[in-house]
């Protein structure tokens, strides 16, 4: 138990996916004008992380890795060049779920994501939680904590960005940095707060 | 005062659009209103009319400062002579003490100045008196063996990232003189942390005296093994809570006197400038951490944890920085109810920091500069709130 809570306290603060990696940079950027949106695309990202990540745990674990076809009596295989793929694939899928529940839904919100709701797809931090899972070797349970906290993580994220920049509506930027230009130095800032987490240990 | 007004007004034409210096305007307007109130009011309708414009408000903090600068050089100068083993007499230090702080704070003010004036010629706006006590505060809580380079470094990233690319004072969302500090911090930890770097040491190193260590009281407490307690060893090596209220050991320029502290907060709440709430916020987030510390841990743990609330709010920039910093109008969110929020979480994470996070002893500025940037979305989440409980009203 104190194991997945450590995990899921760095995930979403010391490893936070957008301000410690620098990962699900487009959307972030593009779709941070106000909070509503903001915090639609950050739930949309929570859902999609929440749920790709154990799944493709699942593949990974009884059909991709090394010798995890075992169980239908071929223990040499390898199937591990296939991780890209499938994780995109699910990931695609999912993505694809998640668009056709919003516009029934929610067509307001739909609207406003506009195309950066179906380019969750090539979003790089859920990419980026799978292989994470992959590569740290994570047990199912873990797997599913990782990715809802990671997913929260990115949606902490983006909504305070979207605060500040529903404040900085009454900024004056000089024009050679507003809008691309000057969100790029929030974030940056954002991340320099964000260092008051990293080197903490729990437990 | 009459005849500098005189004289004053009858420049005006030179500066104004379509005199010989119009560029130069800012500059005539800083100088202008910094005695006078501005000459542009409104003449009719239902305004208030008040003389606290910005350049009054923010003298306030500057004088709310004074006691804590004047005391900062002292006991600089103070520490440096005592571990050189100097004579400790009161005007030495004082001496000692302006030897260390003038040059920062001219050089603060030179190169900062600098930006804030060509960021007014060129983008037309008025020379921001924010910068004032932006000046003032960045002096104050670095350590006193900062290299001047680098207080022109900080500073001017904290004026021109901090702040004025975002259009100058009120626009920002994070304090400038903490932005500053904490892009030094993170560029040349080797000079913002450590045991070397709190006190100046003036003579020859054979020279310094023997119980001499450099170290602050936050540096001792992390580092205290599990059997013995943190308030033993800090009493062991000479600290106790009246030492530290009342200031003199080393640490960051500004931050070592709880007492002139004290002193800025008393006039700053009662003018009404700094908001009372997020101090006390605060001051209640770090006690009830250190409560929750105190409470929760094991026998095991880090006898950090186990150090009464009192002792922390004294040692470090703790009330430093909840006083000036947390305070900052413009960075800090603008309903009451997220004053409240905000201060206790400032509080927490100030605690949470300093005592579990073994990459960083001091927490207090983090936790502002993390909290100045959740300060937007706390004002949003508690408006939306508000304006819910208002809608069936309506309808």
């Amino acid at each position: 138990m104190v194991d997945l809570i450590n995990i899921a306290i760095k995930a979403i603060f010391m490893e936070n996916m957008l301000l410690a990696m620098f990962l699900g940079m487009c959307s972030f950027l593009a779709c941070s004008r106000n909070v509503k949106t903001a915090s639609g695309l950050g739930a949309a990202v929570i859902f999609v992380m929440g749920i790709t990540v154990p799944m493709n745990w699942a593949l990974n674990h009884f059909l991709l890795r090394t010798g995890a076809l075992a169980w239908m009596g071929f223990p040499n295989v390898d199937l591990s060049f296939l991780v890209f793929i499938t994780f995109i694939s699910t990931i695609a899928a999912m993505v694809q779920i998640v668009e056709i529940v919003m516009e029934k839904y929610s067509p307001a919100l739909y609207a406003s994501l506009g195309i950066f709701l179906p380019l969750i797809a090539v979003n790089c931090s859920i990419l980026g939680a799978s292989l994470f899972m992959e590569q740290r070797q994570y047990g199912f349970a873990e797997a599913t904590v990782f990715g809802l906290s990671s997913g929260f993580g990115w949606f902490l994220a983006i909504v305070t960005m979207a605060a500040i920049q529903q404040k900085m509506k009454y900024a004056h930027v000089p024009d050679g940095l507003k809008g691309f230009g000057i969100n790029i130095i929030i974030t940056g800032l954002m991340s320099l707060a964000f260092m008051a987490f990293s080197g903490i240990t729990l437990f | 005062m009459k005849w500098l007004k005189d004289k004053l007004d009858a420049q005006e034409k030179h500066f104004v659009s379509g005199g010989k210096l119009e560029k130069l305007y800012p500059l005539f307007e800083a100088v202008h209103t910094i005695h006078f109130s501005t000459t542009a009011v409104t003449k009719i309708g239902a305004h208030i009319r008040d003389s606290l414009d910005t350049k009054r408000y923010m003298i306030i903090v500057v004088m709310a400062l004074l006691p804590t600068m004047g005391f900062g050089v002292y006991n600089a100068g103070l520490q440096t002579q005592l571990a050189g083993g100097l004579s400790t007499d009161t005007l030495s230090s004082v001496l000692q003490g302006l030897k260390i702080f003038l040059p920062i704070l001219l050089v603060t003010f030179a190169v900062g100045g600098f930006w804030e004036v060509i960021f007014a010629v060129f983008r037309g706006h008025e020379i921001n008196e924010g910068f004032l006590v932006s000046g003032m505060l960045f002096p104050l809580i670095v350590p006193p063996t900062i290299p001047l380079w680098q207080v022109a470094l900080g500073i001017s990233f904290g004026v021109v990232v901090g702040k004025e690319v975002f259009g100058g004072t009120g626009r920002n969302f994070l304090n400038p003189a903490l932005t500053g500090r904490a892009f030094l911090f993170f560029s040349y930890p080797a000079y913002m942390s450590g045991d070397a770097v709190w006190t100046l040491v003036s003579v020859a190193k054979d020279r310094v005296v023997d119980t001499f260590s450099g170290a602050t009281p936050l540096a001792i407490a992390a580092q205290v093994e599990a059997p013995n307690s943190v308030v033993g060893v800090l009493t062991e090596q000479g600290f106790s809570l009246s030492n530290l209220f009342w200031g003199t050991y080393a640490g960051s320029i500004g931050e070592t006197s709880v007492f002139c502290i004290l002193l800025g907060a008393a006039l700053l709440i009662a003018t009404g400038i700094g908001s009372w709430r997020v101090m006390v916020g605060s001051v209640l987030g770090g006690v009830l951490m250190t409560t929750v510390f105190n409470v929760f841990s094991g026998p095991t743990n880090l006898p950090f944890l186990h150090l009464g609330p009192l002792w922390h709010l004294m040692m470090g920039g703790f009330m430093f920085g909840i006083v000036f910093m947390a305070t900052d109008p413009v960075s800090a969110p603008d309903l009451k109810a997220s004053k409240w929020v905000y201060g206790l979480l400032i509080g927490i994470l100030a605690i949470i920091i300093r005592t579990i996070n073994p990459a960083y002893p001091e927490g207090v500025m983090l936790a502002i500069l993390l909290m100045n940037v959740f300060a937007p979305l706390i004002d949003h989440v508690v408006l939306q709130r508000k304006v819910k409980k208002r809608i069936p009203n309506v309808i």
